[in-house]
């Protein structure tokens, strides 16, 4: 049956455009240059590479950017010949890479239908028949008549997409689910690539959104440097792939972190002197860190929308710590953490009341809670001290969300300290399936046919 | 059923290759299509100007050569003119448009796959297609000053056919090798125009034959432009079938010479052929 894959031993490798002479003046320059093996510059973006697929899967390319997935296709639609090993292809390819690669602007709807589906092979008459169904799927009736250099862009790419599926490929390429039109086409492009699936078209692919690769691929590659790092069942693939790329992510804002709290020591020194909104600014960046908020006397500090309060007790620090224990830029949603606030009371303080609050950053209120409505009572504090928020498991979404931390009076009327949406709080999705929302009920669901559901 | 694997260096069999192309006959003929529907897009005249322009070059040969300059045929001086011009645009334009089309198409090739050829022999058919629009109006105008068709206008086909062969060969070589050098249609611009006057198209190569010596051989200069010069051979030979000589009706082309000179085309061509396919598997990242 037709419409199956093979890769076997694939190595593709690219020569880095910039080296090579572009004109006779520089490829003579060259001849005497004798530089020219040395300065070469090779790019392997696949490295012997090979997995076979079967036809009637769908298949997910997964991986960072620049790691090969978008090389395979072009492997398989044979744009790009391998530089060793060999890609088997059975049955026609329709690749939807770019929609509407080809159209010519100055040619009408209709023109370049024909134009389209001829550059995959089709002739006249098998596009005659076709036709009616790709005017119709595509909504423009109206407008195929018209040069396509007078259609929007949605038109234009609704076109694209209507014309490459319409024409009975085998093998269906797609890089990355395509932002077709408005939220009705999407939802037919979906529907229509998921029906082409039903049928039996192989499908391969390539995206950056694992939730889309979840929900149309049966398997997943990750590929990663152009080497497969995993191969099999879309769920295991993707939690390793998801695994990495968080970490990938902690790494880069970890180096970030320190390089910011670099900066900040170096400013912080200055700014003492001239102007403390700039330091303020810049630890604000740098939170959560091991650096300190930087030590202001309550008389220094001037009121400021994202820090307030009296200053008799003062939240100096407030740390993220995964369920290691350990300070981690980012949580996962269904793990344990923990949010711990370092203070000091520059005076006995009698019953005071810490409290956290979540935004999501688009300025939506998550959660509010303190230690009195928790039922923490601290009688006093004086001196240095922590409190620990620790969830057990963490019922966030994947998002970016802000920590407020605030230290109040017994009756919650007066601030000793109050930071405002300062610390960034980064949550990935983890062992909770559920994506939609904010929060994920992790509910319990039970399922009961037929009569009685009532009476039990 | 399509079948088809991707390797390094692909030596497909060349009837491989050829069938392949006849499958994508369909694209070459919407190519052709798109170009000619865009070339006249927005023109008052459109598809007229396929006529219209050579008439207008014949024209200013008339005035420059014919009335400024003694011509130097007597005989619908204008005429002779256009029974060279028009091959010779046929020619120059397919090479023109030819050195380009690879790179020129560069969107296309990055994204979809179909047979590279496509895209020369698109370009030098769709050139015979306005060559062949022109045609009656040569014909019609030879009729109407007194030169009418004979029986050796049937190797008009022969003819085409070998400029068809030599264009195709000669556009393989430049659209391959502007993929990786640019300068190419830079250069190609400059070698047209050399080439024009070095055809005869508003004179003779007979008008300045004359014997040289050449390593103690006897060479006729306008028989060595001959050789030198398909496009000359192939002029002259469309002027011999349907103009005649400057002073005689038209007559049978020297078969030997045309056969020649068809050797010489089909050799271009094979090796045009050979330098396109043995990279084009490579042009869609080069380009």
């Amino acid at each position: 049956m037709s419409g199956s894959i093979r890769f076997e031993g694939v190595t593709k490798s690219f020569v880095i455009a910039h080296d090579r002479p572009r004109s006779f003046q520089e490829a003579f320059v060259r001849v005497f240059r004798r530089t020219a093996a040395a300065d070469r510059d090779v790019l392997v973006a696949l490295d012997d590479v090979s997995f076979d697929i079967a036809p009637g899967t769908a298949v997910g390319l997964v991986g960072p950017n620049g790691t090969g997935k978008s090389t395979a296709l072009k492997l398989v639609a044979r744009i790009v010949e391998p530089s060793a090993g060999r890609v088997e292809v059975s049955g026609r390819v329709a690749a939807l890479l770019e929609l509407g690669a080809g159209f010519h602007p100055d040619l009408t709807g209709r023109e370049n239908v024909y134009l389209n589906g001829s550059l995959l092979g089709l002739g006249r008459r098998d596009m005659s028949r076709r036709f009616d169904a790709i005017v119709a799927f595509s909504e423009l009736e109206r407008f195929i008549d018209v040069p396509v250099k007078h259609y929007s862009s949605g038109m234009y790419m609704r076109l694209g997409f209507a014309t490459a599926i319409h024409l009975d490929a085998e093998i269906l390429l797609i890089d990355e689910i395509l932002a077709v039109g408005d939220q009705a086409f999407q939802h037919k492009c979906r529907e229509r690539i998921t029906s082409l699936k039903k049928s039996g078209v192989t499908i391969l692919l390539v995206s950056h959104d694992t939730e889309a690769v979840r929900e149309l691929c049966d398997r997943a590659i990750w590929l990663e440097d152009g080497v497969i790092q995993a191969d099999g069942p879309c769920d295991d693939v993707l939690q390793g792939y998801y695994r990495s790329m968080v970490a990938r992510e902690e790494a880069r804002l970890a180096a970030e972190t320190a390089a910011e709290s670099a900066a900040v020591a170096s400013t912080s020194f200055d700014a003492d002197v001239a102007d403390p909104a700039t330091a303020r600014a810049g630890a604000r960046h740098a939170v959560p860190s091991a650096t300190a908020l930087p030590p202001t006397s309550p008389a220094q500090r001037p009121p400021s929308p994202d820090r307030f309060g009296s200053g008799e007790i003062e939240i100096t620090d407030v740390h993220i710590l995964g369920p290691d224990g350990t300070p981690h830029p980012i949580v996962l949603t269904g793990q344990p953490m923990t949010i711990r606030l370092h203070y000091i009371a520059h005076r006995r303080i009698e019953h005071p009341v810490f409290g956290i609050a979540v935004h999501r950053d688009d300025g939506t209120h998550v959660s509010g809670p303190n230690t009195r409505d928790a039922g923490l009572s601290i009688p006093f504090v004086d001196g240095p001290g922590t409190i620990d928020v620790h969830i057990d498991r963490l019922t966030l979404l994947e998002g970016n969300y802000e920590l407020s931390a605030a230290c109040y009076d017994d009756a919650l009327s007066h601030a000793y300290d109050h930071h405002h949406r300062r610390f960034p709080m980064r949550v990935r999705a983890g062992d909770i399936r559920e994506r939609f929302g904010l929060l994920a009920l992790d509910a319990d669901w039970t399922h009961r046919a037929g009569e009685g559901v009532d009476k039990r | 059923m399509t079948t088809h694997t991707n390797f390094a260096h692909q030596d497909r069999p060349i009837a491989h290759r050829l069938r392949e192309l006849w499958a994508y006959r369909h694209l070459v003929g919407n190519l052709v299509i798109r170009d000619l529907k865009v070339r006249y897009k927005n023109s008052v005249l459109g598809v007229l100007w396929s006529l219209a322009s050579p008439l207008l070059m014949m024209l200013v040969f008339y005035v420059i050569f014919g009335v400024m300059q003694r011509p130097s045929v007597d005989r619908a001086f204008h005429l002779f003119v256009l029974t060279g011009l028009l091959p010779w645009n046929w020619f120059s334009m397919s090479v023109a448009g030819g050195v380009g089309c690879v790179v020129g198409n560069a969107s296309l090739i990055n994204k979809v796959y179909f047979p590279r050829e496509v895209l020369p022999v698109g370009v030098v058919v769709g050139e015979l297609v306005n060559f062949l629009f022109a045609l009656p109006v040569l014909i019609v105008m030879l009729y109407l000053w007194d030169i009418p068709l004979t029986m050796h206008a049937l190797w008009l086909p022969v003819i085409v056919a070998i400029q068809a062969v030599f264009t195709l060969g000669v556009v393989f070589l430049l659209a391959c090798a502007n993929v990786y050098y640019r300068d190419t249609a830079k250069i190609m611009e400059v070698v047209l125009l050399a080439w024009f006057f070095g055809t005869p198209i508003f004179y003779d190569y007979g008008a300045f034959n004359r014997v040289i010596p050449i390593l103690g051989w006897p060479i006729e200069t306008g028989r060595l432009a001959y050789i030198l010069n398909p496009m000359g051979t192939l002029v002259a030979n469309y002027r011999t079938v349907l103009y005649g000589s400057p002073d005689g009706p038209p007559s049978a082309p020297d078969a030997l010479f045309l056969l020649r000179t068809a050797l010489t085309a089909f050799a271009i061509l094979a090796v045009g052929y050979w330098a396109f396919a043995r990279r084009s598997g490579r042009f869609g990242e080069e380009v």
